[in-house]
């Protein structure tokens, strides 16, 4: 079997990116021309570290879309004597390399782990995202109306951060659980959260405006009713997204793990918020209270809010990493980074290299999103 | 002639930023002599509190001396190392800043804190550090010296805090005290009491002081000379009586005409506001820096090159920066002459009868009941306002004024009692059940600038909004034009419709949260303090816009404050409160002279008056204003009242005053008989 040199191998890893290299090219190139125009972006974009957590996220999300067009393999088909092949080996009948080598099962870690990319990005987003609705929805209310409202909430929260995430994920998984119907309440319950919360957010806005009312409450139920049955009830109408009862136990670890540090950020933020003299000036006109909490109040919020975001965006990835090497989250043959390296860490002291490059995705991956939040946390305190 | 302990010449100090070198100081100079108190006075962003940082050296990162020197008792301070530093400061130079809570370390007791200066400076045994601190304490007349010793900052109020400081910038015998706005956080009374207390100290310790403020009256009543500083520069310098007395910088000169003096009312002679803004620091023009603002600039000599300070005749140490000092009539009256016709007043609008405000505040949340204690925000108030009347309510914080605006605007219920809007009594209705048209016809507008428009939001959509929630206009587009119109109200330019809050100034944040609070042409307007964050000249800029736009529209203004020069300028009637009670009730003349109760006189004492020629009674509060949680019994005033002797019998103590009629539509809530409260004297001559 012949070897690319490891001179060839970064090469040759180099090509095969350029579609990554070109839209990162485009987008700083773009960003430095106009960073006088774009506010706090452009200022991000001009400080380092700013610069290089958003290369690394960027570089990522680029890998993501691009994926299809990057990898050399499938990264689920098997060429039975690449397995276990080390980085650089060519397979004979295409003539194409196994970049980074092959795992245990003869599959191309390289296709994999940009494969996996796509996994990730989908998934840490928009589970942060689940649970930033239902921290939002929850610390709003406490922080405003405070008492017994917040007493009832904040003792909730507290409940379930004494809960150890990892043996919820155990018992969601766990037969005697997953045939009840708690996992798909629980998912029911928190998917119906964003719609309610930006179903809330119209009508209090726009209640002065029919149309636009009903123009945005369509929009809202439409793609919330895709949302809630390709996650829920796994039927995406469209066909676009297939999720698995693992996958939406991911998501409902991930609401429950971070959702109560959301709600406590929310709600800090909005005790603050509350006593300026805008939110008085609301009352005094007699805005409704979800007006004031979701239109005066979460605008301001916002800054804080990004910031913490970014880095469970990371936190989630890990959560996604961890959970995969207990082999609880995606089915066994997915590529996502965690599920690589489980597969790959029996063999590690005989092939290391399996379990390298999705471990340096992870790694480069979560450190992209802790610069890039720093970065945001000090550009919004400058000036 | 002796060495002068600070000689500052030719300074220069700029930030260097993002956007490039920033001058926030340039070519200025400044000597205190050895005893003598330095006022410096400007408006914000003109230097003041970079000067005093620069002379501590202590100027944030990105300021540097980029010329001239500073000389502390004749040694450069540049040149300095860093344990020659330390030793000068908190030591030789002392200083004490605006927020005394942010002075002190809250983790830390009182007397431990105090002791650590001797202990550092003048490196004494512990025994000595104790005795000293508390011979401190009680120099600055704290009460029970060693009962504040032993507790933590939190637990005394604003105006012990400060005397806190003070004593500790004091503890070790500084030859220079540099104060930065050290009153501008405390109540008036308080203020008056502190004020007193630096200028005894510093005349018995011999310190000289340098006294940073933006306030003219302060400054004059605490200092021997005088730099007024204007857009980074000292624009006249001088003896305080010179100064004041024979003002020869057009700038300084403006600062006084924009102020509320004694003898001014909204009626006969307008304030007259400076006009424009300070320039931006980068956008100086050339010349002089006052120029585009001054009435008396003459194109080709003024914006030529910088103008130099030069002397004033007949007074020595006067010096000015004006090309024109004997070209311009100093004593021309400014005053257009004009004089306004009074507002026709109309009939009752707003009407309260024995409003009471009570709250339970709860021991315990888990094991409530028992403990449970009331606090009587507002006690029994009754006064009615009338259509196009202004309206004032003068007291102190913890008066109750704030619960007051609350309970008008629906945002608390009252406990007991009455009020009237119109003919619809709107005590017990919250605002959420409060139909549109009267929500809309009882509005505020708010003290804090800064704090008054959401950041989020173009200040056009801001006002919108409140229309659209007023349900005025039928379409967007008919909207957005009462919008403009209501810019145009508040002399505006249109243009400023799609700007975020951020950009605009203090003055034009204000002026916003009016055009927002007059957008539903409101019967009644509240306006909680709105111009007491403003600097002196955009405050008379926002009272005569207020006033013309309350005019016009015949609108009912109730004006809460507690600075009695603005409210002796602009109010028709006057309510003063203390503790909930209203003390004092009558139209502004009768307020502003004999009867006075003795609260309202200690008020009136306590205002600085920026006028030589006008001659005050002192009459120093003692003590702090009692907490709203454990109200003294009988009269609210009495651990206060300097004239509680007077009363036979203790009654002050046991029971509550009367309400005295003492003339038509004044009343004096005191235990003092009529014939008593008539002898007082006027508070000014």
């Amino acid at each position: 079997m012949q070897f690319l040199s490891p001179g060839q191998i970064v090469v040759r890893s180099f090509v095969q990116l350029w579609p990554v290299w070109a839209s990162l090219a485009v987008v700083f190139g773009l960003s430095v021309v106009y960073r006088r125009k774009l506010g706090l972006f452009g200022q991000v974009v001009e400080s380092a570290t700013g610069f290089a957590g958003l290369l690394l996220v960027l570089f990522w999300l680029f890998a993501a879309v691009f994926g299809r067009r990057i990898e050399l393999f499938d990264p689920l088909s098997q060429i039975a004597r690449m397995q276990n092949t080390a980085p650089g080996a060519i397979d004979p009948h295409s003539g194409l390399p196994y970049l980074f080598g092959g795992d245990k099962l003869a599959r191309d870690v390289f296709g994999r782990v940009i494969a996996g990319a796509r996994i990730v990005l989908i998934i840490a987003p928009l589970a942060t995202m689940l649970a930033l609705s239902v921290g939002i929805s929850l610390g709003l209310p406490a922080g405003y109306f405070g008492r017994r409202v917040d007493a009832v909430l904040s003792f909730l929260a507290n409940l379930v951060l004494a809960f150890p995430i990892i043996l919820l994920f155990y018992l969601l998984v766990s037969p005697g659980i997953l045939e009840t119907p708690i996992p798909y309440t629980l998912a029911g319950v928190f998917f119906a959260v964003p719609i309610v919360l930006f179903g809330v957010l119209f009508v209090s806005g726009y209640r002065t405006q029919p149309t636009q009312l009903a123009l945005r409450l369509a929009l809202t139920l439409l793609v919330g009713a895709w949302l809630f049955a390709t996650f829920v009830f796994n039927a995406d109408p469209f066909g676009i997204l297939k999720v698995s009862p693992s996958t939406l136990n991911i998501f409902i670890a991930v609401a429950l793990a971070s959702g109560p540090g959301i709600f406590r950020i929310v709600r800090s933020l909005t005790l603050d918020i509350k006593t300026r003299e805008y939110v008085l000036a609301a009352q005094t006109r007699g805005e409704s209270a979800w007006y004031i909490m979701l239109w005066e109040i979460l605008p301001n919020a916002r800054g804080p809010l990004i910031v913490d975001a970014c880095l469970r965006i990371g936190y989630t990835t890990i959560l996604l990493g961890a959970l995969g090497y207990f082999g609880l989250g995606m089915p066994p043959e997915s590529p996502d980074w965690g599920t690589m390296i489980k597969e790959s860490s029996p063999f590690m002291r005989i092939f290391w290299h399996p379990a390298l490059a999705p471990a340096l995705a992870m790694m480069s991956f979560v450190l992209g999103l802790n610069l890039l939040a720093d970065a945001i946390r000090e550009q919004s305190l400058r000036d | 002639m002796a060495e002068p302990i600070l000689d500052i010449e030719n300074l220069g100090i700029s930030f260097f930023t993002r956007a490039g070198e920033i001058p926030a100081v340039m070519d200025f100079s400044l000597k205190v002599m050895p005893g003598e108190a330095m006022g410096l006075v400007g408006e914000s962003g003109c230097g003041k509190s970079t000067v005093a940082l620069a002379v501590m050296r202590d100027l944030p990162g990105v300021g540097k001396i980029t010329g001239g020197s500073i000389r502390f008792e004749g040694r450069d301070m540049a040149a300095l190392s860093g344990p020659e530093l330390r030793a000068i400061r908190g030591s030789k130079i002392a200083m004490v800043y605006q927020e005394p809570m942010a002075s002190l370390n809250p983790t830390m007791l009182v007397g431990r804190q105090l002791m650590e200066v001797p202990l550092i400076h003048d490196k004494v045994s512990k025994e000595e550090a104790r005795s000293r601190t508390l011979e401190m304490v009680k120099a600055v007349r704290l009460p029970d010296p060693e009962r504040v010793m032993r507790a933590y900052p939190h637990q005394l109020s604003g105006g012990q805090q400060q005397r806190v400081v003070i004593a500790m910038a004091l503890l070790s015998k500084p030859r220079l005290l540099i104060l930065d706005e050290p009153t501008t956080a405390l109540d008036v009374t308080v203020e008056a009491g502190v004020v007193a207390l630096v200028k005894d100290l510093t005349a018995r310790t011999g310190a000289s002081s340098l006294f940073i403020s933006h306030n003219l009256g302060l400054i004059l009543e605490t200092c021997d000379s005088v730099t007024v500083m204007y857009s980074g520069e000292a624009v006249e310098t001088g003896g305080v009586r010179d100064v004041f007395g024979a003002v020869r910088h057009p700038y300084t000169q403006g600062l006084f005409r924009s102020m509320a003096m004694p003898g001014t009312n909204k009626n006969d002679n307008p304030l007259i506001p400076i006009p424009g803004q300070l320039p931006l620091p980068h956008e100086r023009p050339n010349g002089c820096n006052f120029g585009p603002r001054c009435s008396h600039f003459v194109a080709g000599l003024c914006d030529r090159a910088d103008v130099p300070m030069s002397g004033v005749e007949g007074h020595s140490g006067h010096r000015s920066r004006c090309l024109r000092i004997d070209a311009i009539d100093w004593a021309a009256s400014a005053r257009k002459g004009e004089r306004l016709a009074p507002v026709g007043i109309g009939p009752r609008v707003l009407e309260v009868d024995r409003l009471k405000k009570h709250y339970r505040v709860a021991a315990s949340a888990i094991f409530g009941g028992g403990g449970a204690r009331t606090v009587k925000a507002v006690e029994d108030v009754s006064f009615a306002a009338r259509e196009a009347e202004v309206l004032a309510i003068v007291g102190e914080s913890g008066c109750g004024k704030s619960t007051l605006a609350k309970v008008l605007l629906g945002l608390e219920l009252a406990s007991e009692g009455l009020v009237v809007l119109g003919d619809e009594a709107i005590q017990n209705r919250p605002v959420e059940h409060r139909p549109v048209k009267t929500i809309s016809s009882i509005q505020m507008i708010f003290q804090n600038p800064f704090d008054t428009l959401n950041p989020s939001y173009s200040v056009g959509s801001q006002i919108q909004r409140t229309l659209e929630r007023f349900r005025i206009g039928k379409s967007a587009a008919e909207r957005r034009e009462i919008m403009l119109g209501l810019l145009d109200l508040v002399k505006l330019p249109r243009a400023f419709s799609w700007r975020r809050p951020r950009q605009l100034s203090g003055g034009q944040k204000q002026r916003i949260g009016v055009a927002r609070a007059f957008a539903g042409r409101p019967r009644v307007i509240i306006a909680d303090e709105p111009m007491s964050a403003l600097d002196v000249s955009v405050q008379a800029a926002i009272g005569e816009l207020l006033m013309n736009i309350q005019r016009e529209s015949k609108t009912t203004m109730v004006f809460i404050s507690h600075d009695l020069s603005v409210v002796r300028y602009l109010a028709d009637r006057v309510v003063v409160m203390y503790l909930g009670h209203i003390v004092e009730m009558g139209s502004t003349e009768q307020i502003f002279s004999p009867p006075f109760h003795p609260y309202t006189e200690a008020l009136l004492s306590a205002i600085p008056i920026a006028d030589p020629s006008v001659r005050k009674r002192r009459v120093v509060l003692e003590g702090e204003i009692p907490s709203a949680l454990t109200p003294p019994k009988g009269c609210p005033f009495q651990t206060r009242c300097g004239h509680k002797a007077e009363v036979a019998g203790n009654l002050c103590e046991r029971e509550l005053p009367p309400r005295r009629t003492v003339a038509e539509g004044h009343t004096i809530l005191c235990h003092l008989p009529v014939e008593a409260l008539q002898r007082m004297e006027p508070v000014f001559s």
